[in-house]
C-alpha cells in the first residue's frame, strides 16, 4: 500500500519528467519584473558607464565624442572629488555606529519588558519614524533645526539655557554643524527600523540561554556581550554593510539639508555629481557619469570587503 | 543578613526597572515629540506660529481648509502622490508575486544567480548613479515632466527587495502544496492564482507597505524628472516649500505636512500585525 508521502514523490517525478520542456517557459514569470530591471535599471547604468567615455551633452543633436578616459583622469584629479569622497567617509563613519548601536541596546531593554500591552506600544511608537517617508523626515527636521522657530533651538537657549538667542548655533546652511544635523536626523529616522531588526533577532534567543548564563554568574555586561551580541551577529553584519552603502550614496538629506554650497559639509561626491549632472550646464554629464561610477566603485570595493570579514568570521 | 542582601537586590532590580523604563520611555519622546510638534504648529494661529510656544495658546483649524482649497496646485500634487503610490504599488507587487514564485516553486534554470543579483543589486548605488541615463531615457520616450513617466523608475526602486521579500514568504509555504495541485492537474499559472494567492496576504502587505513608504516620499526621482508645480508630487512641493507670510506660512506647511504623513501611518497601524508577522517571517532572513 504506498503511502500518500510516496504517491505523492512518485507524481512529482511523473510531472518533472513530462514537463522538462516547460523549464524555460516558467522564465515567463519573471517577464514583468525583467522588463522594468533592464529598462529602468540595467540599461541605465550600463548607459551611464557609455557616457563616463564621452562628452555627452542632453540637448546637443550631435552624438557624443568619445574621449577616452579623459573623465575619469580629471576626475580623479578633482579636488571637489576628493572632499565630496572624504566628507561622505566622514558622514558615514559617525553615523553608522550610532544608527547601528543605540537601537541594539534599545532592543535589548524592549526586549526584556514584560508587560505586554507596553511592550507592543513600545513596538508600535518605535515603527512611525520608519513609514514616515525619507523627505518628509528631512522637511520636519529642517524645521527642527531652524534657527529662529526650530525647538531644537528653543531647548537649548529657553529651557536649558546653554546659549542665549544671539549665540544659538547655526544648523543649517551649509554651517559646520549641518553634518551634526543630519548625523542626530538619520539616527531618529532609523531608530525605531533597526530597534524592529534587532527585536526579531532577539525574539530567536532562547531565554533560558540568559537565565543559564545568569545562573553561573555572568553579570549584565558579561551577558550582553558573550550571549545577546553573538547571537545577533548576522543581522549586525547585514544592517552594518547595508547601512555603510546607504550612508556613501546619501543625497536626499543633502540637497534638501544643504543645498549646493560647495563649503558645505554636507556637499559630498553624490551632491558635487547631480550639480554637475543638473546644475552646472548641459555639458558635463559625461563627467558627472564618470564622478559617479568612480564614487560607485571606490563603495562597492568596500562593501564587498565588509562582507568579507563578516562571511568569514561565520 | 540574608534579609538585608534581599531588600538589596530588590532595591537594585527596582532601580534597574527604573532605569530601563527611563531609557526606554526617553527613546519614545525624543521619537513622538517631533511629530506631537509638527501638530502643534499645524494649529496655531499665523502671528503665533512665528513664536518659539511648544503649546498654542489659540487652536486654528482654518489651515488645513486654506491648504486644500485656496492652494490651487496642492489637489493636483495630491493626486499626483496617490496615482503614481498606488500604481507603483500594484505593479511592483504582482512583478514581486510572480519573480518570487518562481525563484521557488517551479523549476527554473539559472535560479541561484538570479538570486545572487538581486542582493548583490541591494548594495548597488543604482538609483543614484543611473540618474543620469533615466532623465535622457525618459526624454527619449516623452515621459519627462509627467506623472504617469514617474511609475517606471519608481517599480525598480524597490522591485529587488520585494521580490527576495516574496521569495521568504513563498519558502514558508509548504512544498506538499504545490505538489497536490499539480497531481490535480493545476499548471504552475493556476497553483499560482488559485492555490497560493490567497496565503500571501502577510506578503502582500509587506511588499505593499515597504513599497508605499518608499514612493509616497520619494524625493530625488521626482524632483529631477518633473518641472512644473503642476505634475509635482507632494514631497518636492513640502521640501521646496519655502516659509514666508504669503501662502506658505508655517501653520500652512505644517498642515500639508500632516496630510503627508498621516497615510503612512494609518495603514502602519491598521495592517501593523500582519507587517511584524510578515517582517519574521520573509524579511529578516534576506
Amino acid at each position: 500500500m504506498a503511502t500518500v508521502a510516496s504517491r505523492v514523490a512518485s507524481a512529482a517525478r511523473a510531472w518533472r519528467s513530462t514537463y522538462r520542456v516547460s523549464d524555460y517557459s516558467n522564465l515567463l514569470f519573471l517577464i514583468p519584473a525583467t522588463v522594468f530591471f533592464v529598462g529602468w535599471q540595467i540599461y541605465p547604468i550600463i548607459r551611464v558607464f557609455v557616457l563616463s567615455f564621452t562628452d555627452y551633452k542632453y540637448l546637443e543633436r550631435n552624438p557624443p565624442n568619445f574621449v577616452g578616459l579623459h573623465n575619469y583622469i580629471n576626475a580623479l584629479n578633482d579636488p571637489l572629488f576628493h572632499v565630496g569622497m572624504l566628507r561622505a567617509f566622514v558622514f558615514t563613519v559617525v553615523f553608522v555606529p550610532l544608527t547601528i548601536l543605540i537601537p541594539l541596546v534599545l532592543a535589548v531593554l524592549i526586549d526584556r519588558v514584560t508587560n505586554p500591552w507596553l511592550s507592543s506600544f513600545y513596538r508600535i511608537v518605535l515603527l512611525i519614524p520608519a513609514v514616515i517617508p525619507g523627505p518628509l523626515v528631512f522637511v520636519l527636521w529642517k524645521w527642527l533645526f531652524d534657527f529662529q522657530i526650530g525647538p531644537v533651538n528653543t531647548i537649548l537657549v529657553e529651557w536649558l539655557g546653554i546659549f542665549t538667542r544671539q549665540t544659538a548655533p547655526q544648523w543649517l546652511g551649509g554651517t559646520p554643524l549641518s553634518l551634526p544635523a543630519v548625523i542626530i536626523m538619520e539616527v531618529w529616522w532609523g531608530l525605531g527600523y533597526h530597534t524592529m531588526f534587532f527585536l526579531a533577532g532577539l525574539a530567536a534567543v532562547p531565554k533560558d540561554l540568559s537565565e543559564q548564563a545568569r545562573i553561573d554568574g555572568a553579570n549584565e555586561w558579561q551577558l550582553f556581550w558573550r550571549v545577546i551580541v553573538p547571537r545577533l551577529l548576522p543581522i549586525l553584519s547585514i544592517l552594518v554593510v547595508l547601512r555603510f552603502g546607504t550612508a556613501m550614496s546619501v543625497i536626499d538629506e543633502y540637497l534638501i539639508f544643504g543645498g549646493f554650497q560647495r563649503t558645505s559639509p554636507t556637499y559630498t561626491w553624490t551632491v558635487y555629481m547631480y550639480d554637475l549632472a543638473f546644475r552646472i550646464g548641459d555639458w558635463l554629464q559625461g563627467y558627472a557619469a564618470a564622478i559617479g561610477w568612480l564614487g560607485a566603485v571606490v563603495m562597492m570595493v568596500f562593501v564587498v570587503g565588509m562582507l568579507y570579514v563578516f562571511r568569514s568570521r561565520d | 543578613m540574608a534579609v538585608t542582601i534581599q531588600r538589596y537586590h530588590q532595591r537594585r532590580f527596582h532601580a534597574g526597572l527604573i532605569a530601563k523604563h527611563a531609557v526606554i520611555n526617553l527613546g519614545v519622546v525624543i521619537i513622538l515629540l517631533p511629530l506631537i510638534w509638527v501638530l502643534l504648529m499645524s494649529v496655531k494661529s499665523l502671528p503665533e506660529s512665528y513664536t518659539t510656544n511648544f503649546w498654542p495658546r489659540q487652536f486654528d483649524f482654518s489651515h488645513y481648509g486654506f491648504v486644500l482649497t485656496r492652494i490651487q496646485t496642492l489637489p493636483q500634487n495630491m493626486f499626483n502622490s496617490i496615482f503614481v503610490t498606488l500604481a507603483t504599488v500594484a505593479i511592483t507587487t504582482f512583478c514581486a508575486i510572480l519573480g518570487g514564485y518562481a525563484l521557488v516553486h517551479v523549476r527554473l534554470p539559472g535560479r541561484m544567480l538570479l538570486i545572487w543579483l538581486l542582493i548583490a543589486s541591494l548594495f548597488f548605488p543604482t538609483r543614484l548613479l543611473s540618474l543620469i541615463s533615466i532623465y535622457e531615457i525618459q526624454r527619449q520616450l516623452g515621459l519627462l515632466n509627467t506623472v504617469v513617466g514617474l511609475i517606471f523608475p519608481y517599480v525598480t526602486l524597490n522591485l529587488a527587495v520585494s521580490i527576495l521579500i516574496m521569495r521568504g514568504i513563498f519558502e514558508q509555504l509548504p512544498h506538499e502544496l504545490v505538489e497536490a495541485s499539480r497531481i490535480d492537474g493545476c499548471g504552475p499559472w493556476r497553483t499560482l492564482f488559485l492555490v497560493l494567492l490567497p496565503l500571501l496576504l502577510n506578503g502582500i502587505v509587506v511588499v505593499s507597505m515597504v513599497n508605499f513608504v518608499g514612493v509616497w516620499g520619494e524625493y530625488l526621482l521626482a524632483v529631477t524628472l518633473t518641472n512644473d508645480q503642476a505634475t509635482r508630487t507632494l514631497p518636492v512641493v513640502l521640501a521646496s516649500a519655502h516659509s514666508g507670510m504669503g501662502q506658505w506660512a508655517y501653520p500652512r506647511i505644517a498642515a500639508v505636512y500632516v496630510i503627508a504623513v498621516t497615510p503612512g501611518i494609518i495603514i502602519f497601524a491598521l495592517f501593523q500585525r500582519l507587517y511584524f508577522k510578515g517582517l519574521t517571517e520573509g524579511a529578516i532572513k534576506l
